[in-house]
């Protein structure tokens, strides 16, 4: 596992981020949190993981199950006007507004037996994100803010978790701090904004700047012995090593040709699934993508349909670009959400569907991870858990152990708290070829 | 320019009798009652104090009090003038003038604005179809301005009915924007107003609570039947334009108009006070299908029938959370400002109530709670009280509170601003004072196909009030016919500049993403690639969204960002203006100190500063700046 693990990594980032902070900072350092947990997670690792980088698609708003991934062809009145279509993995039928995504199942691994406990969005999205439930005392870390702490990074420059897209509550370092909070991208052409510096700036009255900057931090800190206060001068260390990094590159669509590009499709989503590839390849562990708009209790139909046309092309050409470039199998692609939605349909509000948080699906692919089957399954209507129930802890768990990271390492808060990457999740270990 | 202290002084001191010298009944008008109120809370502060055995903080510095104020009151930083005024003044009362002139002052309502548009998920526009919450936006906007008291506040928009562009009824948004989701809104309404968490009750029995799902089904009774007005007349007109949507054009368009932008954004129906049980229903004590009548869970019991449908359940309901929970209504909003003036609500979360004997400090919670009410919940007046007292003036603890939630009053805890004090203060640095721009008014402009049309003619306010009155299909189609070929004929032959006068329609504000405006006149919510986005301002999607979490791209933004783009790199920035009248280049630091970290520079600070521009020319004013901006002290709230 030392390849995760990275342990030779720590050591060199460090010395580069002291030698970057000296030369723009001139002074002054913290002392860097130490690699102690990532040594200490590789004792508990699990064996056989193939997964190094994991790309995260969260479907916001509560992905209709029924009328994607888990369809109920001889249910006509649950189904409303959705058919279903065949795939190129047997056995297995998709909603018929997936016509793309059909042609790669034979890649993904779809987990038909999700539940959760939340059904209101903002907890449903929270306990996806962090395996717990909400509470107003503490901000649990984000799944990959968990997936750097545990493995560290890979890169020492780039961040290890990306958020394209994202919501800023659901990808944050929670209690291990803003250095484990997502790097946040807000429109994928943009790349990473303002990632170098103007022209307008020398050099050296950039440096002038920051060396004046550090003068009045190392002041007010010395005031002021704050978390917060500190997390923002780790902050600007970690910013300037991005900005000098001669991988930055990774976050220039503009280096993808056009036809890649195309094969992505137009918009944020997809445009996202394509610098996703980029970022893993250059290094970064953990990249989220989100796609809102699936809160369909309105014209469920007409609503689903449009979603899944920003979904569908782009999430087919990232399955098919990554295994063309041989990167499937050291990623994983996960799509989740924080429920279904509801087989009944609502005809007072125009064809419409609302939460489901007792059966849902969610989908892998990549990363060791088996392809062409389903896991678990509801019952006839779509309505309830029959077989092989997956919660939300379980299903991250997963996650944790396709990378090779120790689900059940407990970690304290600052609080003294004891906290698990997945709670108490046990991965489903079956689904692994 | 120099900067006229006397006159300055005069603005804070005239302000303050302007605003509060009206109507000496109310308590809320009366500045004896308020210094008389704040010196009890600080009573109550003290005793607590002694109890614990514990020392008192100090009071903070002037500079630090300004800066607070400030922020706390209006949102952003002071302008250089308006720092260098109070600094200079000797004045045992300055403090006291410098709250009432942040109250009286515009700024007051925006920054409130923006707390209210993040408790509400006021976005501009809605998912799916043509309907805006532009006329809804803008009654917030306006009940926020016109200090509207909470419990009215709250009652207008729980008991709301009627058409959502008439800015009377607009508050219908509240409903609207939830259309087919009416259990959220009712979890939601709950949440923000008594601090009752009910979501779980949604689905199942709350596992911690008491509460059951059957209670939160009596509940949803009273809101239950949220109809779009009139909109049968049109059903069948709609289902025919939709139908062949892609042929008809604009004729579809103008069918869009009506069906989304009137009839969608209608509210009728009062709340029936009955609702079915849903067909997942799962415990013993009632089955799938059942009527349930409306009944409150706590507070005193208000009942509505389950054999017949009485209507007005939205009233009954209103009326149930501002006037018959006892302390919890008053107590919620009393520490939700408690919290925005103080930094630390006295219990937190603040959106979960618990009764004032249970909080740290019960007396003080209790006493704020009655306050509030004998205010008449004028948040305003509330918030000034607050301001004046000690316990607001304490200096600065780097430490977090001790407490699990909530407060534990040792000194004022150190906070990063939000992003709207970010942007409000940033704003000012580069444009100078933004309350001195018009506010974003309403866009009540007639639009088909995503352009507006008959302008000056006719506007969304009339044209929704003549087709909500129409009361048969055929009336409808008549309507529809003619006001299809009016728009197709461009309207009539008068002048559109001559019928807006006669209409007393008043020009239309907006602002761009982009525009140096306030953050609550801006396009709601913040793109995603938007400074205010990237500091952590809420998406509107949940409740209260916003976040402090620091992360790399705020950093980058501050070193080679907006900040660069705006104001470092911006030669007509206001911060370079207001630095030609300085003589000496000791004077123009101390302006940019003012201006930025609003406190002169040390001596220490004034040493390395000349040293930058001893070596680096007019070149290092910009090196100050941005040094001064991209600091701690800058981004923190002492």
């Amino acid at each position: 596992m030392k390849h995760i693990l990275n342990k030779a990594d720590e050591p060199t980032r460090r010395q580069f981020m002291q030698n970057a902070a000296r030369a723009y900072l001139g002074v002054h350092l913290f002392p860097m949190l130490g690699s102690s947990i990532a040594t200490a997670a590789a004792e508990g690792a699990a064996q056989g993981a193939k997964a190094k980088h994991v790309i995260y698609l969260f479907m916001s708003g509560g992905m209709s199950h029924i009328d994607t991934f888990d369809p109920k062809p001889k249910k006509k009145d649950v189904m409303g006007p959705t058919r279903t279509i065949p795939t190129k993995a047997d056995g297995v039928e998709l909603g018929s507004y997936l016509p793309k995504t059909a042609k790669v199942t034979d890649k993904m691994c779809i987990i038909n037996s999700l539940n959760s406990t939340q059904g209101a969005h903002e907890q449903g999205s929270y306990i996806m994100h962090t395996s717990y439930s909400q509470r107003g005392t503490i901000q649990h870390p984000a799944l990959g803010s968990w997936v750097v702490k545990l493995g560290g990074r890979l890169h020492p420059e780039l961040p290890g978790f990306v958020a394209v897209n994202s919501s800023p509550e659901n990808t944050g370092g929670g209690f291990f701090g803003a250095k484990f909070s997502a790097a946040p991208i807000g429109s994928p052409d943009q790349g990473l904004q303002d990632s170098r510096r103007s022209e307008e700036v020398s050099p050296e009255d950039f440096t002038r700047r920051l060396s004046l900057a550090d003068k009045l931090n190392t002041q007010f800190h010395n005031r002021f012995p704050n978390a917060d206060v500190k997390a923002y001068e780790e902050l600007y260390r970690e910013a300037i090593a991005l900005m000098n990094s001669k991988d930055l590159k990774a976050f220039n669509l503009a280096e993808e040709d056009a036809g890649t590009r195309a094969l992505y499709g137009g918009g944020n989503f997809a445009q996202g699934c394509l610098l996703a590839r980029r970022l893993v390849e250059n290094g970064v562990r953990f990249v989220e993508v989100q796609l809102g708009g699936w809160d369909t209790h309105y014209d469920n139909f007409t609503a689903v349909e449009g979603r899944c046309k920003e979904f569908d092309q782009a999430y087919a050409a990232l399955l098919m670009d990554l295994d063309q470039r041989g990167k499937l199998q050291d990623t994983l692609v996960v799509v989740a959400t924080e429920f279904g939605r509801t087989p009944e349909i609502k005809k007072e509000h125009n064809n419409g569907r609302d939460h489901h948080p007792s059966a849902f699906s969610c989908v892998l692919a990549g990363g060791g991870v088996q392809g062409g089957v389903k896991y678990g399954e509801t019952d006839a209507s779509g309505n309830k858990v029959k077989k092989d129930t997956v919660s939300v802890q379980d299903f991250n768990a997963t996650i944790a152990y396709a990378l090779g990271l120790p689900h059940d390492l407990v970690l304290m808060s600052p609080t003294k708290r004891p906290f698990k990457i997945a709670d108490k999740g046990t991965p489903v270990t079956k689904i692994f070829g | 320019m120099k900067i006229s202290v006397p006159l300055l002084l005069a603005v804070f001191v005239s302000s303050q009798i302007s605003s509060w010298a009206q109507d000496p009944r109310q308590p809320a008008a009366d500045a004896d009652f308020l210094r008389k109120s704040a010196l009890e809370i600080d009573k109550h502060i003290a005793v607590f104090y002694r109890e614990k055995k514990l020392p008192v903080p100090d009071v903070t510095d002037d500079a630090t009090f300004l800066r607070r104020a400030f922020l706390v009151a209006i949102g952003r930083i002071p302008t250089a003038e308006e720092a260098l005024a109070f600094i200079e003044i000797e004045d045992a009362a300055k403090r006291e003038e410098l709250v009432s002139y942040l109250m009286g002052s515009q700024g007051y309502s925006s920054h409130l604005s923006n707390w209210a548009f993040d408790l509400l998920r006021l976005r501009d526009g809605r998912q799916g179809g043509e309907a805006t919450n532009e006329p809804y936006r803008n009654w917030v906007r306006r009940a926020m301005d016109a200090n509207m008291p909470w419990d009215e506040f709250v009652t207008s928009l729980v008991a709301s009915s009627g058409n959502g562009w008439d800015p009377k009824t607009a508050a219908v948004g509240y409903y609207t924007i939830d259309r087919g989701m009416p259990l959220d809104n009712l979890s939601n309404t709950m949440r923000i107003f008594l601090g009752s968490r009910m979501e779980c009750a949604q689905c199942h029995d709350d596992p911690f609570k008491e509460t059951e799902r059957k209670d939160f089904y009596h509940l949803a009774a009273f809101t239950n039947g949220q109809y779009q007005q009139n909109e049968e007349h049109m059903q069948d007109l709609w289902d025919e334009y939709r139908e062949d949507r892609l042929e008809r054009g604009e004729e579809y368009q103008v069918a869009q108009l009506f069906w989304d932008r009137i009839y969608g954004m209608s509210l009728s129906g009062g709340g029936r006070g009955q609702i079915e049980l849903p067909s997942d229903y799962q415990y013993r004590d009632g089955d799938p299908g059942e009527i349930l009548g409306a009944q409150t869970p706590f507070g005193k019991t208000v009942r509505m029938s389950d054999r017949k449908v009485e209507g007005g359940g939205r009233k009954e309901f209103a009326n149930w959370i501002v006037a018959r929970t006892g302390e919890q209504f008053p107590a919620v909003i009393a520490n939700r400002m408690w919290q925005r003036i103080m930094g630390k609500g006295i219990y937190e979360p603040v959106d979960d109530f618990i009764e004032s004997r249970q909080t740290v400090h019960p007396k003080l919670m209790s006493h704020i709670a009655k306050l509030m009410h004998d205010l008449d919940y004028d948040l305003r007046a509330f918030q000034h009280v607050l301001m004046l007292t000690k316990t607001f003036q304490f200096a600065t603890n780097p430490n977090p509170s001790k407490l699990k939630g909530g407060d534990d009053f040792h000194g004022r805890k150190i906070a990063r601003l939000s992003a709207e004090q970010i942007w409000d203060s940033l704003i000012s640095l580069s444009s100078g004072d933004p309350d001195k721009k018009p506010d974003r008014t309403a866009d009540n402009r007639i639009f088909v196909g995503g352009k507006p049309v008959l302008v000056g003619q006719m506007d969304m306010i009339q044209l929704s009030e003549d087709v909500l009155a129409l009361e048969s299909e055929k009336e409808v189609r008549e309507f529809f016919d003619d006001f299809l070929a009016t728009v197709q004929s461009g309207g009539g032959k008068k002048g559109a500049a001559e019928d807006s006068q006669t209409m007393g329609m008043a020009a239309i504000q907006s602002y761009g993403k982009d525009s140096p405006v306030r953050a609550s006149e801006l396009p709601s919510p913040a793109p995603r690639e938007h400074f205010l986005y990237l500091f952590g301002a809420s998406d509107r999607e949940v409740v209260e969204g916003a976040t402090k979490e620091p992360n790399v791209g705020q950093v980058l933004s501050m070193m080679n960002g907006y900040v660069q783009r705006q104001l470092v790199g911006n030669s007509a920035a206001h911060i370079y203006k207001s630095l030609e009248s300085a003589g000496s280049e000791g004077e123009k630091i101390r302006r940019i100190y003012l201006a930025i970290l609003n406190r002169p520079p040390t001596e220490q600070e004034m040493g390395w500063m000349k040293e930058e521009i001893k070596t680096r020319g007019e070149e290092g004013y910009g090196n100050i700046i941005s040094s001064l901006v991209m600091s701690s002290e800058f981004l923190f709230l002492q």
